[in-house]
This record gives structure tokens, C-alpha cells and sequence, in this order.
């Protein structure tokens, strides 16, 4: 049984601080994402968990055992390399059993086990070949059953989908999906790609410069982003972001207008907010629709004809561009006007800081 | 929990790479080469007989440029490793040029212009002693035959050097050859092909585009060459031994001379020139080779 | 048209090359096959009848067989310390090339230095005299592995950097020690570079002259090279036999070049390039 318990971790090469103090608690069993921005410390994370770097400072808890100077080997974790990292000079069944015969394992036992392994991967018959004789799939398979032999409390996956084609990727993920729920193991994930981490996690962690942003399971990430770094990265095509003025402030609604909008009165945590205050106003491309009159008026710069939705670019007059996308097909023309509307509950208000203001 | 944890926190792990790897060729080189190679420069400041050695200032130096004989091996050495690096880029270039165009035997050329480099330095020296005799050598038999005089290629003094360097072009010039025709292939096709909706002559493609995308090549066979030209020793010694009298000797000549008369400090002051004169020709001349360019 | 410029072009090449790089080999079999007195001639005949086994007898029994000591020494210095240049050169480029720290740049001047500075002679003869090493077979392998390491290193750490991180992590995600990956992964990952190593060092060791006269003194003790160049004052009158020596000494590289022709080529290109 191992959760996972990150105390104000931090690392540091020479004097450039790359994570800056991460506090994280992962259940046993969970499956947590890591997700940001290239950059942005969550495959340093990650291998700090996996011992591959030294923890600069604070506390890395696996199950009840402190591992800040435990070696990768003792941590009872396995890991599943971006670029599959299989040993190219061993064949499938030697890659597999590498680790049992380093730890000395007696052979009969290893023999069943990486057989056991294989056969949940089914591919009993890739065992005699070389990874150079292996399709992508095949590689990442051999990578996951290199894992699983070794029986760990903690999987740990680095981008492990990001060099397999569009079709094999969504495949693969959802063999990971269903290894989880046979396995029942803690699993890490670290991904750039949303998708992955929206239909894979039990829980996202979004990072950004070494800060953990916002932890939440992916839906409440997608309705109640907590800044506006979240909601920008959260949602595809990206939130559309306004600077607005405050015109009016109510109980639980603040009233904001800027050059492109109209005023309108929006569902707002409204604690310290006072008139005259600018902040940022963010709809995401979903949300907005085309009625007769509306509280957004642009020229359409581009129009993109899905059939089933249509996107649009309307710049608007005080410069920035926004996306809308409409359900179902318009016929829309380059060069025209058009006005957008919303409905206030599905926007969100950002202060100063850009700390989201949900209304409670 | 906090005080237990302490400990384990300072505790650094053993890295992956750790530093005794390099101790086995540290102890070696350091003790082989880099020692001896410091200690030349005391020696060098010495009247030595290996037992005892008398601090003289710089006599041996002063000696060095005061001997003709020794100036003239210091002239002989530049002018032997330009002589033979030159031949070797020009050469090396055109011969793989050849080797990389459409032609016909490439894989019988590659190798019968390769094979020399690994060949015995002494044994060609030998072959190329008998072959360069000024009566009896094939060379010059051959030469009379269309109606040639052919010159006294190791007994002349003015030629001498001229000779060996010659020998060590026909030695060398394979490996300059497989040098360049790795740096040709590696220029990308569509350089080419841009060259060739431009409208380039073939001359025009050369000069525009293979002789500076092939620079790094030319850069290494100069620096290679040129650093072995300076130090070469064996190919003279089996050919000449620096003669006739001095005509031929280099640095490295004239070491080994000094060594053998018993004269160990002047020996290694020479090895010091040496070292001094390699320093001083091939480093700004790899700085100049390696310059940064715009469109790298 | 091309066709034609392309063929008329590789006979003329082949002919050149011909005249240029095989006669002279041609010279050296000729020359081995001769006795002695059309030898003296040394032209570019074909031999008055079969000597080559005489010669070769004649040769090897020389100076009471010093041919076979010399190939036995030479045989012995090779082997020894190309295997150690081997091991010591991938262990200190598998480290300079996964490791970063200030020491590497220190590191790669000695290395580049290596390269370029000629060895100190006497005050290496010295030293050697002082560790009692001069004029024998163990201290002249060490020098052959001193002067050869930068080498082989620039050789090892171009391929180690291309042998990718990953590996080394995953094996010790596996619970790999340091020498583990070492020699179960990197090692043997390294193999194509270490045929050219092999290839590449051997050549040059064998047919090293310079340091051998130097530091290896002494009938005892020959080398090939030394035997050869020992024998020309012997042979002086006797091409036949001096050139039968050289086609001898001339049967290892021969031998080494039709089976590793690619590797020798790849790997001196490869060592000069990134040099």
C-alpha cells in the first residue's frame, strides 16, 4: 500500500530554482497527472520521485518510508521512458527480466514472472525478438511489461504516448486506462497534452515555473479554473481573455464593461473588489453564441466550416483576436461584423492578481 | 520524524558516473605524458647525463639558433608540413570529388588510395629509398624511358626534403581522401539542386557551395596533417636520416641526433621548439579554420 | 553522354592509380620473389624463377631468428595495450560524456593536448629508467596506451553521446549499479566503436617506429619495426631479402584491411572529424 507524500519539495541547479516548493498528497491507487507547459518542472518532478534527481530540499514520502537519499532501486517504483529507453541489445524477454536477474532473482521464478507480464501485455510472441524488430506500439508494450514485472507500489509515466501516432496514441491510452483498474497501483503521469490528462486522471496537478497551480480532478479544473495560467492551459481551443472595468458591484455580481464589451452583470466572488478596479474577463469559445444583438461586437478575420461546428476569429476594435465556436454550420464572410453573446454564469471574472472569482 | 529524516537528507547518492572511472588513463597519461612533459621544460634549461643535470640557463635555446644546422632543421620542418599538408587538402579534395561522382572502379580506387595509410611508414621509406635512386631507381628508369633526366631525388640537397614530403603525401593522402569524401556526403542534396534552379556551373557549385560547406573537413585534414608534417620523424629517418648532410633534417631529426650524441638537454630543448612551434603555428590556425561563420 | 565521360573518366583513374598506389606494391611481391643477384637490379622484372620461401627462411632466421622474437613482441605489445587502452578510454568517455562539471573542460584540453604535443623523449626515458621500466615490454605498452588514450577517448565519448541517457535511467530504475550499466548496457552498446577501436589502434601500434627505437632498446626486445630497419644495413646488398621483410610486415595491415576495410575508414574519419 503506497500513497505518496511531496513536503515543500524544491530543486535547484547551481542557483536556478526549477521546483519551487511542491506540496502534494497522492492516495494509494490513485492516478495523478502532471500537466503544464514545456518548462515548467513536472518531468523534474518526476524524476525526482523516481530517485533519478537528488532532491535539493524538503521531504518525499513513498508509502511510510522517507526517500529523499533512498536509491531508485529501494523506492519501489517503476518508470515508463518517453522514448521507450529499451536496452537495444537485449531481446524482449531479457529487457523484461533485467531488473529481476539484477536483483538476483532465481530463474524459474523470473521465467514465470515475465511470462506472467507478457501475457497481460499479450505479446507472448514478441518475447525472442529485438526492440529494433518492434513497431512503436510493440516498444511501448515491452516498456509497461519491463514495469509491471517488477511488481511496484508506484508507476511512473513520462510523456510515454508522446512518440506514437495519433491512432496508436489514443489506443495505448486506454490500455493504460484499464491496467490501472487490473493493477490497482499508484500511478504518476506526466503529459503535456490535455487530453491525455483529462481522460486518464483521477486527479491533475497543473504546474507552471515549479508552482503547482491548481490540484482537481479534470472536469472541476475545466468549470472552476483557480487563475488564469489554469484556465488558459485547460480547454481547447484556449479561454478568450478580456480586460474589463468594474462599473458596479452587487452582493454575489459585479458589473464590468470595457471597449469591446457592453456592460453586463457577472456571478462574482466580490470580496474586495471596488468600482474602477480592471480586471480580466475570460469565456471560453464554447460559450459564446450568435443571437440578433449582443455584447461583443468584432470583424470576423477568419471563419473555419467544420460542418458540425464552425470556428471563428473575430478581431475586436480595441485589437485582440477571440474564438468563438458555434454549434452547427454558419455562412459566414470574412470582413463582417458580428456580434457575440454569453451567458453571464459561464464567464468568470479574474482580479488583479489573476486569482479566478467564483461566485460561492 | 523531522530529526531522523535529517541525516537521510544530507546523505548523498552515489552517482551514476562516478570519477574512479577515470583514474586507470589518469595515472597512465599523467605519469607517461603529462610528467614528462612538464619536467622537459626544466631539463631543457640543463646540461644533462640523466644522472646529473647543470642548471645552464638558456644555453641549449641560445645553441638552437645559433647552429645553421639547427635553424635549418626549424625551417625544414614548417616548410615540410606545409609542403605536405597542402598537397594533402588539394589532392585529398580532388580525389574525393572523384570518388563521389559517378565513376566507374570507386570502390577499387577508395581502397587502393586508402590501403597505403596502413602500411608500415618504415617499409615505405625503404621501397621509395630504392625507387628514388638516381641511377638504378625505377622512377627515374621509367622517366628516361620517354626521354626524361630524372633528378637526384634523395641525393640532391635542394631536392631531398621536397622527396620525403612527397612520400609522405603518397602515404597520407588516403586518409585526407576518406576525411573529405565524409564531408561531402554530408552536405545536403538540395544545396545543389537550389544551385542548379539558379542557374551555377559546375565550377560555380564548387566554389559556392562544396568548398565552404566542406570546410570542417578541410579544417581537419590541414590540422591533422600540418601537426603530423611538424612532428615527423620515422618516414625521414628510414629515407634520408636528414641528409645529405643536414639538407633534410626536421626538429624531431635533430632531436633524436642530439639524443644518440649523449646531448640529453639540447635533445629536449629541441622538444620544447617542437612543442613551442606547434603551439604557436596550429593554434591560430585552427582558431582560423574553426571560425564561427554566419550560417552555421 | 555522361555515361561515356564517366567511363573514359574511371579508366583513366584506375590507370593513374595504378601506376601511382599498386606498382610500388607490385615492386615490393616482385622483389620478394627474386634472389639476390636480380634483386641487385632492382627494377621492374618478372622474377628469374621461385625464391619467395627461400627468402622468408632466410629472413626469419636472421640474427638467430629474430624475426619471430620481434613478431611475438610486437604480437604482445598490440594486444595488451590496445585491451587496456579499450577499457580505460570507454570508462573515461562514458563518464565525460554523461557528466558535466567544471572539470571537463580541464579535461578535454589535456585530451586535445594529448593529440597535438609531442611526448617529452628524454625526460620520458628518464622516468622510465627511474620506475624501471626502460627497455621493457610492460613499459612500452604503457606508452603505447599513454600516447594513444586521447584518441580512443574522442572516439568513445562521439558514440557514448549518442547512446541515449534513457538507458542508463531505466537500468537504474531496473536497481543497476554504476558498473552495471557500465558493463551489462553502455559496454556492449559500444561495440561497433570498440571493432574500430581495435582496428584503428592495432595498425598504428604495429607499425609504430619511433617509439619503440626510443624506448625499447635492445635485440631482445625488437620490434618488427625495429627488426626491419635493423636488417637494412644486414640486407644492404641483399634487396631480395629486404624486401621480403617488408611484404611480411606489410600481411598483418593487409590482412586487417580486407576484413575491417569499412570500420577503419568509418572510425578515422569519425575520431578526425569530431577531434
Amino acid at each position: 500500500m503506497a500513497g505518496l507524500e511531496l513536503k515543500s519539495l524544491h530543486k535547484s541547479y547551481g542557483d536556478v530554482p526549477v521546483i519551487k516548493g511542491v506540496d502534494l498528497t497522492v492516495e494509494h491507487g490513485e492516478f495523478v497527472v502532471f500537466v503544464g507547459p514545456s518548462g515548467c518542472g513536472k518531468s523534474t518532478l518526476l524524476r525526482m520521485i523516481a530517485g533519478l534527481e537528488d532532491i535539493t530540499g524538503g521531504e518525499l514520502w513513498i508509502g511510510d518510508k522517507l526517500c529523499n537519499a533512498v536509491e531508485p532501486r529501494d523506492r519501489g517504483i517503476a518508470m515508463v521512458f518517453q522514448n521507450y529507453a529499451l536496452y537495444p541489445h537485449m531481446t524482449v524477454y531479457d529487457n523484461i527480466g533485467f531488473g529481476l536477474k539484477l536483483a538476483r532473482t532465481p530463474k524459474d521464478i523470473r521465467d514465470s514472472k515475465i511470462r506472467e507480464a507478457a501475457r497481460i501485455l499479450q505479446m507472448e510472441h514478441l518475447l525472442e525478438r529485438k526492440p529494433g524488430q518492434l513497431s512503436g506500439g510493440q516498444r511501448q508494450r515491452v516498456a509497461i511489461g519491463r514495469a509491471i514485472v517488477r511488481k511496484p507500489e508506484v508507476f511512473l509515466f513520462d510523456e510515454p504516448l508522446s512518440n506514437l501516432d495519433a491512432a496508436l496514441r489514443v489506443d495505448t491510452r486506454m490500455e493504460i486506462s484499464k491496467l490501472h483498474q487490473d493493477l490497482g497501483a499508484t500511478m504518476i503521469y506526466v503529459t503535456h497534452d490535455q487530453i491525455e490528462a483529462m481522460t486518464l486522471a483521477d486527479k491533475i496537478v497543473v504546474l507552471n515555473g515549479g508552482v503547482v497551480q491548481q490540484v482537481g480532478a479534470p472536469i472541476e479544473l475545466y468549470q472552476r479554473p483557480a487563475n488564469l495560467f489554469v484556465a488558459g492551459f485547460i480547454g481547447s481551443p484556449k479561454m478568450n481573455f478580456m480586460a474589463v472595468t468594474v462599473d458596479n458591484v452587487a452582493a454575489n455580481a459585479v458589473t464590468v464593461s470595457g471597449k469591446d464589451l457592453s456592460p453586463v452583470s457577472i456571478p462574482a466572488d466580490v470580496t474586495g473588489l471596488t468600482l474602477g478596479d480592471t480586471v480580466t474577463l475570460g469565456i471560453r469559445p464554447h460559450a459564446l453564441t450568435i443571437p440578433t444583438t449582443g455584447s461583443v461586437v468584432g470583424r470576423i478575420n477568419l471563419v473555419e466550416r467544420l460542418g458540425n461546428e464552425t470556428i471563428v476569429n473575430l478581431g475586436l476594435t480595441s485589437g485582440i483576436s477571440w474564438l468563438a465556436v458555434l454549434d452547427g454550420d454558419h455562412n459566414l464572410a470574412t470582413g463582417q461584423t458580428l456580434q457575440l453573446a454569453f451567458d453571464p454564469t459561464s464567464a468568470v471574472i479574474f482580479d488583479g492578481e489573476g486569482r479566478a472569482r467564483h461566485p460561492a | 520524524m523531522t530529526a531522523a529524516a535529517a541525516p537521510a537528507l544530507k546523505a548523498q547518492r552515489r552517482s551514476l558516473y562516478p570519477s574512479w572511472f577515470y583514474a586507470p588513463a589518469a595515472v597512465i597519461y599523467a605519469v607517461l605524458f603529462l610528467a614528462p612533459t612538464f619536467a622537459s621544460l626544466y631539463f631543457s634549461l640543463t646540461r644533462w647525463s640523466l644522472s646529473s643535470a647543470v642548471f645552464i640557463g638558456f644555453e641549449n635555446f641560445a645553441q638552437f639558433f645559433r647552429e645553421p644546422f639547427l635553424i635549418q632543421g626549424l625551417v625544414n620542418t614548417v616548410v615540410y608540413a606545409a609542403i605536405s599538408s597542402g598537397l594533402k587538402v588539394v589532392l585529398g579534395m580532388l580525389l574525393a570529388l572523384m570518388l563521389t561522382s559517378q565513376i566507374m572502379g570507386r570502390g577499387y580506387l577508395r581502397s587502393v588510395i586508402f590501403f597505403p595509410v596502413l602500411v608500415s611508414t618504415v617499409g615505405v621509406g625503404m621501397t621509395f629509398t630504392v625507387l628514388m635512386h638516381p641511377t638504378n631507381g625505377m622512377i627515374n628508369e621509367a622517366l628516361s624511358l620517354i626521354g626524361i633526366k630524372g633528378p637526384g631525388w634523395l641525393v640532391d640537397p635542394k631536392l631531398a626534403l621536397f622527396s620525403v614530403a612527397l612520400v609522405d603525401v603518397w602515404k597520407g593522402v588516403g586518409l585526407a581522401t576518406v576525411i573529405y569524401i565524409a564531408g561531402l556526403v554530408a552536405i545536403p542534396k538540395d544545396y545543389y539542386e537550389a544551385a542548379r534552379i539558379d542557374g551555377a556551373t559546375p565550377l560555380q557549385n564548387f566554389f559556392y557551395v562544396t568548398l565552404p560547406l566542406s570546410r570542417p573537413a578541410t579544417a581537419t585534414v590541414i590540422t591533422l596533417s600540418f601537426i603530423g608534417g611538424l612532428r615527423t620523424f620515422d618516414l625521414i629517418w628510414a629515407m634520408t636520416k636528414g641528409g645529405p648532410g643536414f639538407a633534410s633534417d626536421t626538429v624531431a631529426s635533430v632531436i633524436y641526433k642530439q639524443y644518440q650524441a649523449g646531448f640529453y638537454g639540447l635533445s629536449t630543448a629541441g622538444n620544447v621548439v617542437l612543442f613551442i612551434l606547434i603551439a604557436v603555428l596550429v593554434v591560430p590556425l585552427t582558431m582560423f579554420l574553426n571560425r564561427k561563420q554566419g550560417f552555421e | 553522354m555522361k555515361q561515356r565521360t564517366s567511363i573514359i573518366g574511371g579508366f583513366a583513374a584506375i590507370a593513374a592509380t595504378f601506376v601511382v598506389f599498386v606498382i610500388p606494391f607490385l615492386f615490393i611481391i616482385l622483389m620478394a620473389f627474386k634472389d639476390r643477384q636480380q634483386s641487385a637490379l632492382r627494377d621492374f622484372s618478372w622474377p628469374n624463377g621461385f625464391h619467395l620461401f627461400d627468402n622468408i627462411f632466410e629472413v626469419v632466421k636472421t640474427r638467430n631468428w629474430m624475426m619471430i622474437t620481434a613478431f611475438i613482441n610486437s604480437t604482445l605489445i598490440t594486444v595488451v595495450s590496445v585491451t587496456l587502452l579499450i577499457v580505460f578510454a570507454a570508462m573515461v568517455g562514458f563518464v565525460l560524456a554523461r557528466r558535466k562539471t567544471r572539470f571537463n573542460g580541464l579535461i578535454e584540453f589535456l585530451i586535445l593536448a594529448g593529440l597535438m604535443i609531442p611526448p617529452a623523449v628524454v625526460p620520458t626515458i628518464w622516468l622510465l629508467q627511474g620506475l624501471k621500466l626502460f627497455g621493457t615490454l610492460h613499459g612500452m605498452i604503457l606508452i603505447e596506451v599513454a600516447y594513444n588514450l586521447p584518441f580512443s577517448i574522442i572516439l568513445y565519448r562521439a558514440f557514448i553521446a549518442t547512446i541515449p541517457r534513457e538507458l542508463d535511467e531505466a537500468a537504474v530504475i531496473d536497481g543497476a549499479r554504476p558498473l552495471d550499466v557500465f558493463f551489462r548496457i553502455v559496454l556492449p552498446l559500444l561495440w561497433p566503436v570498440t571493432v574500430t577501436n581495435i582496428v584503428v589502434q592495432s595498425v598504428g601500434i604495429f607499425n609504430d617506429f619511433t617509439n619503440p627505437l626510443y624506448y625499447l632498446p635492445g635485440n631482445g626486445n625488437a620490434t618488427v619495426q625495429l627488426t626491419l630497419y635493423n636488417f637494412q644495413s644486414q640486407f644492404s646488398t641483399a634487396y631480395n631479402l629486404l624486401f621480403t621483410n617488408i611484404l611480411l610486415i606489410t600481411i598483418p595491415p593487409l590482412i586487417v584491411f580486407l576484413f575491417f576495410n569499412r570500420q577503419i575508414v568509418a572510425g578515422m574519419t569519425a575520431g578526425a572529424v569530431k577531434g
